[in-house]
């Protein structure tokens, strides 16, 4: 009964997740993804290309996520050899175009984890836009982006990931 | 040939000579004080030997001496920096898997990252996140005094930002030197990535650095 109850919530909220994609119009990301790290780390970036298709700037404002008790939007700044980071209110994407967070510029913080990460893990994340719109994402934890770009220039191994 | 046709020739010849001498060993001279092109850039205008200094890895003390004899790769930092700690990290590691592939420079380099965060970097932790990225890599910090030591003789600056008003104790940013440093086996400091870095670069020029400073020793004492 108890494992029917559940298969019931599960289909529940996969319909609710799949009508929230729907209603998605502005939004889309590609390629989410958080930079591994020694599992005692305390602070983790996640990385992805935000798409805005609408014909409005898309204002992004605050995330979520059940791994982290703490997410915020940050860049990082270079003056001379000399970097810091910098936390951004929000980060806008104008009409159709993207804004690509990567590594060196901005990034999403990970704060106060709740739960030890590996390379391969499934990060969920909820991402909030000021026009009401939001977005349940998954970012995939791996080890930098240029060993990925030379594993994709060698073929992908890491096997197709379908949405 | 006249006579003193013989001596004119003789004369001209021992001018040639001389200039001709005087030429090999400018170039040979030059060649000793000026680094290739390529690497001209990666090099300090003048090798700097470091003094004393104490950092504290989890298991030993690091100074002077645990830079003498190896090629090692400085870099400062602290582990809640998420971003560009983490990237500079990797890269450099994938360049020491680069040169795993030789087998005389693989022996003699290692990597050292600085801490300037110990008030929440342990070096017990500093292992776990150092090695993660390379076998190679020692994690050290020291009190502040002793980063204070160190940065100064590595002319490098970092600034620990003040807290944010309704952010927690431990919430707060650093600011550092994201440069990789190479300090040669005598304990000088010899070179510098500045970033961005890539792997292949890193590799290629340490490569030619490690050249460079062999040969130049040979040189000298070949000469002088």
């Amino acid at each position: 009964m108890g494992n029917f109850l559940k298969l019931i919530a599960f289909m529940a909220l996969s319909m609710a997740m799949l009508y929230a994609r729907a209603a998605d119009t502005g939004a889309e990301i590609l390629d989410p993804w958080v930079q591994a790290a020694p599992p005692s780390v305390k602070v983790l970036a996640a990385y992805m290309e935000i798409k805005n298709n609408g014909k409005k700037p898309l204002h992004l404002v605050s995330i979520t996520s059940s791994d982290f008790g703490q997410v915020e939007i940050h860049r990082s700044v270079m003056h001379g050899n000399m970097v810091h980071m910098e936390q951004q209110k929000e980060l806008v994407v104008p009409p159709n175009g993207s804004v690509t967070l990567k590594p060196g510029e901005s990034h999403l913080m990970l704060m106060k984890p709740r739960k030890t990460l590996n390379s391969g893990d499934k990060v969920p994340m909820v991402l909030f836009f000021k026009n009401g719109e939001k977005i349940s994402i998954a970012a995939t934890v791996r080890s930098g982006q240029a060993e990925e770009a030379s594993a994709r220039q060698h073929g992908d191994h890491s096997g197709h990931k379908g949405h | 040939m006249s006579k003193s046709g013989k001596w004119k020739l003789a004369l001209l010849l021992a001018i040639a000579l001389t200039i001709t001498a005087f030429a090999a060993w400018k170039m040979s001279r030059d060649q000793v004080v000026r680094a290739p092109a390529d690497i001209e850039d990666y090099l300090f205008w003048q090798a700097r030997e470091l003094t004393e200094f104490k950092l504290s890895a989890a298991d030993k003390a690091v100074g002077l001496n645990g830079l003498k004899g190896k090629w090692s790769f400085i870099l400062f930092g602290y582990t809640y920096c998420p971003d560009v700690c983490p990237v500079t990290l990797s890269t450099l590691g994938r360049a020491f898997k680069i040169l795993e592939a030789n087998p005389d420079a693989a022996p003699e380099i290692q990597g050292i990252f600085i801490s300037v965060d110990p008030k929440r970097d342990t070096p017990q932790l500093l292992k776990e996140y150092a090695t993660y990225f390379n076998k190679k890599f020692t994690g050290v910090t020291g009190s502040t005094a002793e980063l204070d030591a160190f940065s100064r003789q590595m002319s490098v600056m970092y600034t620990i930002q003040a807290k944010e008003p309704g952010k927690a104790d431990d919430n707060y940013l650093v600011s550092h030197n994201s440069t990789i440093f190479v300090v040669d086996p005598q304990g000088r400091i010899y070179g510098r990535f500045p970033p961005p870095q890539t792997p292949e670069e890193i590799a290629e020029i340490f490569l030619k650095m490690r050249a460079f400073y062999n040969e130049t020793g040979k040189k000298r004492w070949g000469i002088f």
